[in-house]
């Protein structure tokens, strides 16, 4: 077993992380807004509601939720799970939802921890409240926001691997491949493929925060 | 006076959130206990299926049976070109020639065979399965096609050193959690002084005796032909010959009151009458394992 081939096998396991990981977070990010500002709704029910719902799926393992998304459709309703890569779409309803809930709450600290004042200033310059919103106050919850997000999407990226559960080739059950034929060096080897995509997620978020920097909030 | 009339309200809002999340958690339970509840009524409504769509029928009209398995040399594994090849895979694509129907292999995770299997996601499980009670309880299997032992594998220089039961006395021996490894080598008299260990999987068993965390790992003997030895990590493992285990029979797992299973016997009588099943197995050095007749 060549090191190319090997390389180039968990590289083909490693994209199935990378998709799933981006799928994530292209619908994830939305979410995570929408969800955060059911939990902060004045409308007791849409915030109860919310809650509860970021609840459970904060309450109970991913590894579960996959299962629960995975099998359930057949086992309740006897209908197979569908699309032409059902697997892959059923871990990124999974992760989609998961993520979500996890990023509405760090939305929520975001907005609420922006003082008053700003929403003030912002009526008393004749702005409506979407206005206010997304002229005055979002640009200041991103800003403070970054650190913990960054941690989430390192999160995110190793939580991925976890899809193996029903079977979605990613970079670690390739390993496991080689390891069923008796080559074990690969499985640790794919710590490196994590570490390097991790380190530029660092310098990106690390650009980020200083592109940010123009204004103190 | 304020202060206390907030603390009240305060009081009242996390109740009335309890309540709320108690009846969310409510909600969840009785959609667990539903799940399971349905499962069993999948389970038992498959065993009367036939009078509806045959899984056969089903299987037919789709074209192609979905075949659940493992990599694990030598029965379903990867060859240098990274095609799927094994004794498993060839007998799979000449049974499925045989029933007309084309074989897609699905790689999935062990532990969720039979929830692949009820739920559709695969139509049956073929991977050197051991047939056990609970499998044959829960599931429709096959006749029985090859037969294999446990063995206790050691590293290379430990070969003499673990051949009676007084030999064991603690001694840290390493098993694939709930596998037949696992249940040798805690009930088996010969282990009985040895300190017993589950791991994740065989692979991990050999890894443990080989790194030295363990001094050996009960596992199945058609595995150990393909994983030890040559050309593998573990070129100074050894298998001790004059142990063996539990013998045990390899089966195919389909629904249970599948109406396949017949037909898939069917379609292995013939392929031991044509000689071709034993021409499969003698290419793994499998061929004095087979009991189908």
């Amino acid at each position: 077993m060549s090191f190319s081939t090997v390389n180039s096998e968990l590289f083909i396991g490693f994209f199935e992380n990378v998709k799933l990981f981006g799928i994530t977070l292209l619908f994830a990010l939305p979410l995570g807004l929408i969800i955060a500002f059911g939990s902060m709704s004045k409308f007791s029910p849409v915030k109860l509601l919310t809650r509860g719902f970021v609840w459970i799926i904060r309450g109970t393992p991913l590894m579960l939720q996959l299962f629960v998304v995975f099998y359930v459709p057949g086992l309740l309703f006897d209908i197979r799970f569908p699309g032409s890569n059902p697997r892959m779409t059923a871990a990124a309803i999974a992760f989609v939802i998961n993520y979500a809930c996890y990023f509405s709450e760090i939305y929520r600290g975001g907005i609420e921890s922006i003082p008053k004042g700003q929403y003030e200033a912002g009526q008393v310059l004749g702005m409506t409240k979407t206005q206010v919103f997304f002229k005055v106050i979002l640009l200041q919850v991103i800003k403070r926001i970054v650190p913990p997000m960054s941690n989430e999407f390192m999160t995110l990226i190793k939580d991925t691997s976890l899809a193996r559960v029903i079977a979605v080739a990613d970079i670690i059950m390739v390993a496991g491949k080689f390891s069923a034929r008796g080559i074990i060096w690969p499985l640790f080897y794919t710590a490196l493929f994590f570490l390097v995509f991790c380190g530029l997620m660092t310098v990106i978020f690390g650009r980020i925060e200083k592109r940010l920097d123009y204004f103190k909030a | 006076m304020n202060k206390k009339v907030l603390a009240l309200v305060l009081a009242i809002v996390m109740m009335l959130s309890f309540a709320a999340c108690g009846g969310n958690g409510g909600d969840t339970t009785t959609a667990a206990g539903d799940t399971t509840a349905a499962g069993e009524t999948t389970a038992a409504e498959d065993a009367t299926a036939e009078a509806g769509e045959s899984d056969l029928a089903y299987i037919q009209n789709k074209g192609e049976m979905v075949i659940g398995y493992t990599l694990f040399a030598p029965m379903n594994y990867e060859d240098d070109n990274g095609e799927l090849t094994g004794f498993e895979t060839e007998f799979a694509k000449a049974v499925c020639k045989e029933l007309g129907v084309t074989p897609k292999f699905q790689l999935i995770v062990w532990d969720s065979k039979e929830t692949e299997l009820k739920s559709k996601s695969i139509d049956c499980i073929w991977n050197g399965m051991t047939i056990n009670d609970d499998l044959e309880k829960n599931l429709s299997i096959s006749t029985p096609y090859m037969a294999n032992k446990q063995v206790l594998i050691v590293k290379k220089e430990n070969a003499d050193k673990y051949l009676k039961a007084e030999d064991m006395k603690n001694a840290n021996i390493v098993a694939e959690k709930g596998s037949a490894g696992e249940r040798t080598a805690q009930t088996n008299e010969f282990f009985a002084g040895a300190n017993y260990t589950a791991v994740e999987d065989q692979q991990t068993a050999l890894m443990e005796v080989f790194g030295n965390k363990a001094d050996g790992c009960v596992v199945d003997y058609v595995l150990s032909i393909g994983m030890i030895g040559e050309g593998t990590s573990y070129e100074d493992l050894v298998v001790v010959d004059s142990l063996a285990f539990e013998p045990e029979q390899y089966g195919i797992a389909f629904r249970k009151g599948s109406d396949v299973t017949a037909k898939v016997n069917e379609a292995i009588t013939k392929l031991v009458e044509s000689g071709e099943l034993q021409k499969i197995a003698e290419k793994y050095k499998l061929a004095e394992q087979i009991i189908a007749k």
